[in-house]
């Protein structure tokens, strides 16, 4: 019981993180590998907000939430905008955002040194539950509470709102949402604005679970983040969550049973499997072919 | 001198070697990250299973280091290739990069390759060594790139569905490409191994995959010289900053991943870019056949060539065709005119083999169409052009037609890599075939520009020609005229007649019906999935359910003389109603050129 409660509370973070994947991807078409270095560095801007800014650790989530906002801004910016209309964008996504993520983890080394950091101590809540039988921290409550919200609260958007109106219009077709009057550029920008920003939240909310920031943080992540997406079905927001949440559960029990170095051959064990079987994933759609 | 930067040299060399692996499936259009998987494997396999050098000398340890680690590297990727070839973009390298992290912590926690710990390997590998070794794979990939089969590739790359309707066998081509980055990453990792003393699984992780590609996408992966040059300022950024002086731990790495941002943002085609491309455009002399080439025989004139039964195809409950029986024989010119949204489409992809029918059978130039591959039946003799052009965007218009001539031409790339002069002359052939066929639609002056840099008739005719270079015994066209003016319209209605006179068979799908009218030797027309009309052009002209599905009823009269533009979509109401006389009585068949609009009368002049 306890290690599924455990396997959730990760999972859930994965699932977070894996959203914020998924949703450019989905909608853009385009792979984002900056994400994991916003996850790190909200995760060391997080930090310094509790030790230096003196603010509880729940004050510092929604600066971190704008705060990866931005980032998401400065990445579309700089890294996307740049190649629109290239034939290699594919390509050329993916490494002028592989750069970008290193110069984003140079100036958190300038920033922050290479060290591990911590929250200062006392920061968490000490309010302990028992459920049926196994130990919950405050902190892993809220983890959890934070994660689902903000995953609902997306899906309302993407579903019901305008915005999310646009944003879907610009996945379906970009050309067709622009003649439309949808403003595309804006739709984009304010994409990877939400995306970094879940992936911001995320870090945070995952430095909290295990109390540690590192600069390779990100990339330790960053695998999982694929293999969840692939295993919900690409650009699939519930998707997201249920790959999030079964890579959790997987981990936590492959530890459990079998050892943790094999950890990591579960999860890919996991992400080959689906992906010979079902390569839309299992929430995803087969996309058609066009002649 | 020399010895003062060995090291860094060596670096170069094997940066470039690791590159190369990742060149070998981008110039095919694929994204993979399994190599570091791969490298590890053939590391660890020769460093445990190679002689040592003490006992057999160190060239021939190497030398049998390399080539259990490429034969590891190879076999790996046939193991990863077969279930996964399936797989494209982003997904591709997602799997690839689970299997290269599973192998990863597979090794880490083995005995024989020890752990985390890593495996003790003697230094064999010298700079002159590395450079050697580069140099042979640079030369691989340099005979490749004019080669029947480094052109199939890059076709694959630029658009994998015109690829394989001129004949190109996808799935093998691309399983060769994934073979040969098996067999290069192998020899990297042998290398490697080889020369940093102690390997351990964790130099082989995601980040070392992401350096690889990084590489090879900044050096430019369309040209064989891009890896060397990615490796070399991969390599070089870091030094450079050193011996400058840039100490502080975090510029460096800040800098370099400007640097690199600078050059995917405005070298799009990496720093091999910065080398022009020449495209070499043979003389045309004479029209004599050209030697070299297999020559196809047309099925004899009146001989079947496409028959279809009871061919239907549906989308989710929309019939888009039905019940569709029609023979084609050879020698025919059969346009294929209906309303929008009629199914002509759906029936040309099937007959050319990339839509499968739901029901009915279907047999084209002898091959059964639904069970054969898209590029058997191009094999057989089909060739098309389509809809909405799909050209080869980044290869010149002469190479297009190159691809086009896919089946005819020889391989040439074994023979290219031991400079045999009948691969030479084989090019050559192919050549001039290809730019033969540029002249036969008028294009000879632009063969030297990119596909996406021509005009859309342009384009079109590049299309045409890419078809054609295939020697083809049945020609599809699909709306080969759109965008077309009235006096290259004519000059097409003219090359699709003397194609005929060649003994093509030609099926061909038109908006233009005063071009179908005149160009054809039948006319099917084609309503709601359903042939409602079939016979001469005179015929067609006078045959009143055609009339209907173009016109429509007395009541939607008006809107008569844009249909035979095209411009008219689904002409509403013409199932059910019946013609009134007076629309019937406008079209007599001695009258057809009134299909026409007014402003077509100069075409029928010429």
């Amino acid at each position: 019981m306890q290690q599924l409660l455990n396997g959730i509370f990760i999972g859930s973070i994965y699932a977070l993180f894996a959203i914020g994947f998924t949703l450019v991807f989905g909608i853009l078409d385009r792979l984002n590998l900056a994400h994991p270095a916003v996850f790190a560095a909200s995760a060391f801007v997080g930090i310094e907000l509790v030790e230096r800014g003196g603010l509880s650790l729940w004050a510092a989530l929604p600066i971190v939430f704008v705060f990866g906002a931005v980032l998401g801004l400065v990445i579309e910016r700089l890294a996307f905008r740049p190649l629109k209309g290239r034939a290699d964008a594919h390509f050329a996504g993916l490494i002028s955002s592989i750069a970008l993520a290193g110069m984003l983890i140079a100036l958190l080394q300038w920033r922050y040194g290479p060290d591990t950091r911590r929250f200062p101590a006392g920061s968490f809540p000490e309010t302990r539950f028992e459920v049926v039988g196994a130990q919950v921290t405050l902190a892993q409550v809220v983890i959890l509470a934070v994660s689902l919200t903000l995953m609902v609260g997306l899906t309302y958007m993407v579903t019901r709102t305008r915005l999310g109106r646009g944003m879907r219009a610009v996945a379906e077709n970009p050309t067709a949402a622009r003649v439309l009057g949808v403003n595309v550029d804006r739709i984009t920008a304010v994409t990877f604005a939400i995306s970094s920003a879940l992936g911001a939240v995320a870090g945070v909310l995952f430095a909290i679970n295990v109390n540690t920031a590192q600069l390779g943080m990100g990339a330790a992540i960053e695998l999982k983040g694929l293999a969840v997406i692939i295993v919900g079905g690409m650009g699939s927001l519930p998707g997201a969550l249920i790959g999030g949440l079964v890579l959790g559960l997987a981990e936590v029990f492959a530890v459990q049973y079998i050892g943790s170095s094999w950890r990591d051959v579960i999860a890919f064990g996991l992400l080959f499997l689906i992906l010979l079987v079902r390569p839309q994933g299992l929430l995803g759609a087969r996309r058609v072919r066009e002649v | 001198m020399l010895a003062q930067y060995a090291t860094t040299l060596t670096f170069i060399a094997l940066g470039a070697i690791f590159a190369y692996s990742f060149y070998a499936v981008l110039i095919a259009g694929q994204l993979s990250l399994g190599q570091a998987g791969f490298a590890s494997l053939a590391a660890f396999s020769a460093a445990s299973l190679a002689p040592s050098g003490d006992d057999v000398g160190d060239v021939p340890a190497l030398l049998a280091a390399v080539v259990i680690g490429m034969a590891v590297g190879a076999l790996a990727a046939v193991v990863l290739g077969l279930p996964t070839m399936h797989l494209r973009g982003v997904f591709l390298a997602i799997a690839t990069l689970g299997f290269a992290e599973a192998v990863r912590v597979v090794l880490l926690n083995q005995e024989w390759t020890g752990g985390a710990q890593g495996l003790a390997v003697p230094r064999i590998l010298t700079v002159g060594t590395a450079w050697t070794v580069l140099a042979v794979v640079a030369y691989w990939f340099w005979r490749m790139g004019r080669s029947r089969y480094g052109r199939a590739l890059e076709a694959i790359r630029e658009d994998e569905l015109a690829a394989r309707s001129m004949g190109i066998d996808v799935g093998r081509h691309r399983l060769a490409a994934f073979i040969t980055a098996g067999a290069v990453a192998g020899l990297y990792g042998v290398l490697f191994a080889y020369y940093v003393r102690l390997i351990a699984p964790n130099d082989f992780d995601f980040t070392a995959a992401v350096e690889g590609l990084v590489t090879a996408v900044v050096g430019g992966s369309t040209m064989f010289v891009g890896p060397v040059l990615g490796s070399g300022f991969q390599t070089m950024v870091p030094e450079i900053q050193r011996a400058v002086g840039v100490e502080a731990g975090w510029i460096r790495p800040f800098l370099a991943g400007l640097l690199l941002l600078v050059v995917i943002l405005f070298l799009p085609g990496g720093l091999a870019s910065l080398i022009p491309r020449r495209t070499r455009v043979p003389s045309m002399s004479g029209a004599d056949p050209v030697p070299g080439l297999a020559a196809r025989r047309h099925p004899a004139a009146g001989e079947t060539v496409v028959s279809l039964t009871g061919l239907a195809k549906e989308y989710g409950g929309v019939h888009a065709v039905r019940g569709i029986d029609l023979e084609i024989r050879s020698g025919e010119v059969v346009g294929l005119i209906g309303p929008n949204g009629a199914g002509k489409t759906t029936l040309v992809n099937m007959i050319s083999g990339l839509v499968p029918p739901s029901s009915g059978s279907a047999t084209v130039l002898g091959t059964t169409i639904g069970r054969t591959p898209v590029h058997r039946v191009a094999a057989a003799g089909v060739s098309r052009t389509f809809q909405h052009s799909k050209l080869f965007n980044r290869l010149s218009a002469l190479e297009n037609v190159l691809v086009g001539a896919h089946l005819v031409s020889r391989p040439t790339f074994l023979r290219r890599l031991l400079w045999l002069p009948s691969a030479r002359r084989d090019e050559r052939a192919a050549l001039v075939h290809a730019a033969r066929c540029l002249e036969r639609v008028g294009l000879s002056d632009l063969a030297g520009n990119r596909a996406s840099s021509l005009s859309y008739g342009d384009q079109r005719r590049l299309e045409i020609a890419r078809a054609l270079a295939s020697e083809p015994s049945l020609l599809i066209l699909d709306e080969p005229a759109a965008g077309m003016n009235h006096v290259e319209a004519a000059r097409l209605s003219e090359l699709i007649r003397s194609l005929a006179r060649d003994g093509l068979t030609i099926l061909f799908i038109e908006h233009n019906v005063g071009m179908v009218l005149e160009t054809c030797t039948r006319v099917v027309v084609l309503d709601f999935g359903e042939v409602i009309a079939s016979g001469s052009p005179a015929e067609i002209a006078a045959d009143p359910a055609v009339i209907e599905a173009y016109l429509g009823t007395a009541d939607d009269e008006a809107d008569g003389r844009s249909i035979a533009d095209g411009t008219l979509t689904d002409p509403t109401g013409a199932g059910g109603a019946v013609a009134a006389p007076g629309a019937v009585t406008n079209v007599d068949p001695s009258a057809a050129g009134t299909l026409d609009l007014p402003d077509t009368t100069p075409r029928n002049a010429t």
